[in-house]
């Protein structure tokens, strides 16, 4: 294994890929495993196990227990967290705390948040079948309730519908939830049969970064690291990618005031950290804040939307766009979308958008070593992605780039889908 | 004065952090905190003006502006002359935005680059009211979007339609922004109007975290062309008495899931004092902290017996002219849950020794955690210094608090005659 990756030291402890980096600017630290399992029919048991690693372990046996330990370590946080990337299921389990040094006493917070994490992930009551059946039951309930919830938040749903219905029958539709239905049928077994899946065969890396001590930092995570069961890594297949086909689209409705377009985008995802570059570079001309085409057309000068913005997936090479608005607008903002792509990919803006959308980026890049949370971020993305850059060599080639390169950005975009959620009409119908 | 000479200076041994504090000569209170542990800086301008000051005295006379007249004005801000903001922000690099509440506006940058340009280009906005008829009138379309998107969260609706509750006359109840009928009688008069009365150094501050000179800082905030003064006179009504029955929110039928009910309380009494304010925030936080945090015995006991679930959450929110608690929950049973909750929340339990020592605990590691960012630590600055709080005083204030202030507090505020709720039912 290499011995440092986008800046971070690098070495393999216990099978796995451990990237850490002392930084004595800040005063807290952040380590984070991350386990990673293809995207499938078992993401609700996946999904739900947050929730019931944090039901108790052996030595803190109920939540209250659990989260007074934690108070008890200045308020140290230990995060399992579930979350989808791309057609890849991640369990992140993120031990977040303050510098021991920083506080009365000098504790080794690192050691000992560490130490908490092991329980919660190698000694759960999950595990050990101390999990009573009320608890799970109301764990399940409230992991369906919590998916029902989505609803609420209207340009959630709609980014949400969306995606299910542009990658129907591929992974990617799958919900960060899995299913309502699925959550509803789960059994504690499935839950503990996902939890020993992801430890025993999930692809692993670790991130540690703060103020952490050089001396100390890899002997403890050894430590931790030596209480998971022994692993055989399954590797993770490539996201699928259909031939381009003509523009799909579905309305649908709920009761609410402003409407919500998702337009997305498809993009091949077998491209090198350069063209990725050029595409982010693509998508912040088109719709990455205040000085974007969506914005500055779209809103501010036909005044269509109240907002317009895109975001990119790399893993899954998805390129969307959010629009809130009125539903007669659709069909003229949709139109107005695919001619800013088309000016944009044929090269068709002003050197001061390009260098504004190119200073933007470069700026968030050198403000991505002052948040523990952002460097940590960005090194894990770029362990997953597989570039070794740091986040200014990742400028330098910001920097690099040309105008003329934008339209190498927009190669092989095409629409694949166009969803509206719209008001009711006045017969409720949908 | 010149160079260091202008500036206090305060130190946090600590946290290995010190804040340089002075004013400009209009009274503008500055504070700077320099430090190469960050690569981006960010400048927070706060203006002590918020959405509940709808009614005051400006220039002998008595006014009255439309809700959502300073959410209004802070978006009117972002136009000049040039009426290109955002893009010359953008064409330096800089992420420049803006924020209303119901007591104040701030406005801020972060930028790694021309720092200097990019503050002028920020005083120069908040100080020159750029305000027409005609870009009053275009601005209203967009801001009516944004107005229909909020009224769309469930949980904007359930959150004023509690604050009506707690609220029959004080303009806490009304929406930050107003709402889509309201905005349409805000002109350009109001507008200009707001900005006199309350766009003046003594009721704002500027704060400016990042790796940069103090002088050079106040030399720009020099710039700032605000009048001089304090904030003119807010007439507000106290309503600080019996939750009223007749103003009581029925429960409102929406397109949700699941039921959501908020519940809490508002304070009888107010001060003026920020020290007390923030002291008195502290004890309620903590007051919370004890019944609904993760580690509490009844919160758990709430859960089991299925009265609330995860989604709780409590908070509390001061101002000088108001203070509250809330509840917020959902449920299957808004009856269960509003009975469990008001029952807890008025039997006050005991504040041990060991909890307040964990509670002393967790309270170190989050301060020391709020120092993190450039942007969270200019804002806090702001904010302290707009009220005239000294810096780096909130573990004097956690260190000095007792079990007894703590219980004493729960029954002062936690009273039956002061607690309203809402409901959100699913249609």
């Amino acid at each position: 294994m290499v011995e440092t990756f986008a800046g971070f030291r690098a070495a393999e402890v216990a099978g796995v890929p451990v990237l850490w980096q002392p930084d004595a600017r800040f005063k807290t630290f952040r380590v984070t495993l991350h386990a990673r399992r293809p995207l499938g029919a078992t993401a609700a048991a996946r999904s739900l196990l947050p929730a019931l690693l944090l039901q108790g372990t052996a030595r803190d046996p109920d939540r209250p227990a659990l989260a007074r330990r934690m108070e008890s370590l200045y308020g140290a946080a230990v995060l399992p967290l579930s979350e989808k990337q791309g057609e890849t299921h991640v369990l992140r389990f993120t031990l977040d705390s303050v510098a021991g040094h920083r506080v009365p006493g000098q504790p080794d917070l690192l050691g000992d948040g560490l130490a908490l994490l092991a329980d919660l992930l190698a000694r759960p009551r999950l595990a050990q079948g101390g999990l009573e059946a009320g608890s799970f039951e109301r764990e399940r309930r409230q992991a369906a309730d919590g998916a029902r919830a989505v609803f609420n938040n209207k340009g959630r749903w709609a980014a949400q519908r969306a995606l299910a219905l542009a990658c129907d029958g591929e992974p990617m539709a799958i919900p960060e939830h899995g299913d309502i239905d699925a959550i509803e049928a789960l059994t504690p077994a499935q839950c503990e049969a996902a939890r020993r899946d992801f430890l025993g065969r999930g692809s692993m890396f670790a991130v540690a970064y703060g103020d952490l001590r050089e001396d100390t930092v890899q002997p403890r995570v050894a430590n931790f690291l030596a209480e998971l069961p022994p692993r055989e890594t399954e590797p993770l297949p490539p996201p699928v990618e259909p031939a381009p086909r003509d523009r799909r689209a579905a309305v649908e409705r709920a009761h609410l005031q402003q409407s919500k377009l998702v337009l997305v985008f498809r993009l091949p995802t077998d491209v090198d950290a350069s063209t990725w570059a050029k595409r982010g570079l693509f998508c912040s001309m088109l719709g990455g804040g205040p000085h974007s085409r969506l914005f500055r057309e779209v809103r501010e000068k036909l005044s269509l939307a109240y907002y317009a913005h895109a975001t990119l997936d790399r893993h899954k090479g998805l390129l969307t766009i959010h629009i809130g608005l009125d539903e007669g607008a659709a069909e003229r903002v949709e139109e107005e979308v695919r001619r800013q792509v088309a000016q944009l990919a044929a090269g068709e803006f002003t050197d001061e958008e390009f260098a504004t959308a190119r200073l933007g980026i470069l700026s968030a890049l050198q403000a991505v070593d002052d948040s523990i949370g952002d460097r940590s971020e960005f090194t894990a993305r770029q362990w997953v992605l597989g570039h070794d850059r740091t986040p200014s060599q990742h400028a330098e080639l910001y920097a690099s780039l040309e105008r003329t390169t934008i339209a190498d950005g927009a190669a092989g975009l095409w629409l694949d889908y166009s969803y509206l959620l719209a008001p009711q009409t006045s017969e409720g119908s949908s | 004065m010149s160079g260091k000479n202008r500036f206090e200076i305060e130190r946090d041994e600590l946290l290995g952090e010190e804040v340089w504090l002075a004013r400009t000569s209009r009274g503008l209170p500055v504070r700077v905190v320099p430090t190469q542990r960050f690569r981006e800086t960010a400048a927070v301008l706060y203006v002590g003006y918020g959405s509940t000051d709808l009614r005051f005295e400006l220039e002998g006379r008595e006014i009255e502006s439309p809700e959502g007249v300073a959410h209004y004005l802070e978006h009117k801000l972002f136009e000049d002359e040039a009426l290109a903001a955002f893009d010359r922000f953008s064409s330096r690099g800089a992420r420049v935005n803006a924020s209303t509440s119901f007591s104040r506006t701030s406005y801020f940058f972060t930028a790694t680059d021309q720092i200097a340009a990019n503050l002028q280009d920020l005083l120069h906005l908040v100080s020159h009211a750029h305000i027409t008829e005609e870009n009053v009138e275009k601005e209203r379309g967009i801001i009516a979007q944004e107005l229909r998107m909020y009224e769309d969260s469930p949980d904007f609706a359930l959150f004023f339609d509690f604050l009506g509750g707690l609220y029959a006359r004080h303009p806490v109840r009304h929406p930050v922004g107003g709402t889509v009928e309201s905005i349409q009688d805000v002109t350009a008069e109001h507008l200009l109007e707001c900005h006199r009365a309350f766009y003046r150094t003594g009721n704002a501050a500027l704060a400016v975290c990042g790796p940069v000179e103090p002088e050079a800082i106040l030399d720009l905030a020099e710039a700032c062309a605000l009048p001089e003064g304090d904030a003119v006179p807010v007439l507000r009504p106290a309503d600080l008495g019996p939750i009223e029955a007749a103003t009581q929110p029925a429960p409102r039928a929406r397109e949700v899931p699941r039921a959501k009910m908020m519940l809490g309380c508002k304070d009888r009494d107010l001060t003026d004092d920020a020290e007390q304010r923030r002291h008195r925030q502290l004890m309620t936080d903590v007051a919370l902290d004890r019944l609904f945090s993760a580690a509490s015995e009844v919160r758990e006991d709430l859960r089991h017996r299925g009265v609330i679930d995860d989604s709780l959450s409590a908070g509390y929110l001061c101002d000088a002219s108001f203070g509250f608690s809330s509840l917020t929950c959902e449920t299957d049973d808004p009856d269960a849950t509003a009975a469990a909750l008001t029952e807890v929340v008025q039997r006050p339990p005991r504040i041990e020794a060991d909890y307040l020592e964990r509670v002393r605990a967790k309270l170190l590691g989050r301060y020391v955690r709020s120092f993190g960012s450039s942007r969270g630590i200019a804002s806090a600055q702001a904010e302290e210094a707009v009220h005239g709080l000294a810096p780096f005083q909130a573990m004097r204030r956690v260190a000095a608090l007792t079990s007894d202030e703590i219980e004493a507090r729960h029954r002062e505020h936690f009273r039956a005659e002061a607690l309203a709720q809402a409901r959100l039912l699913p249609a």
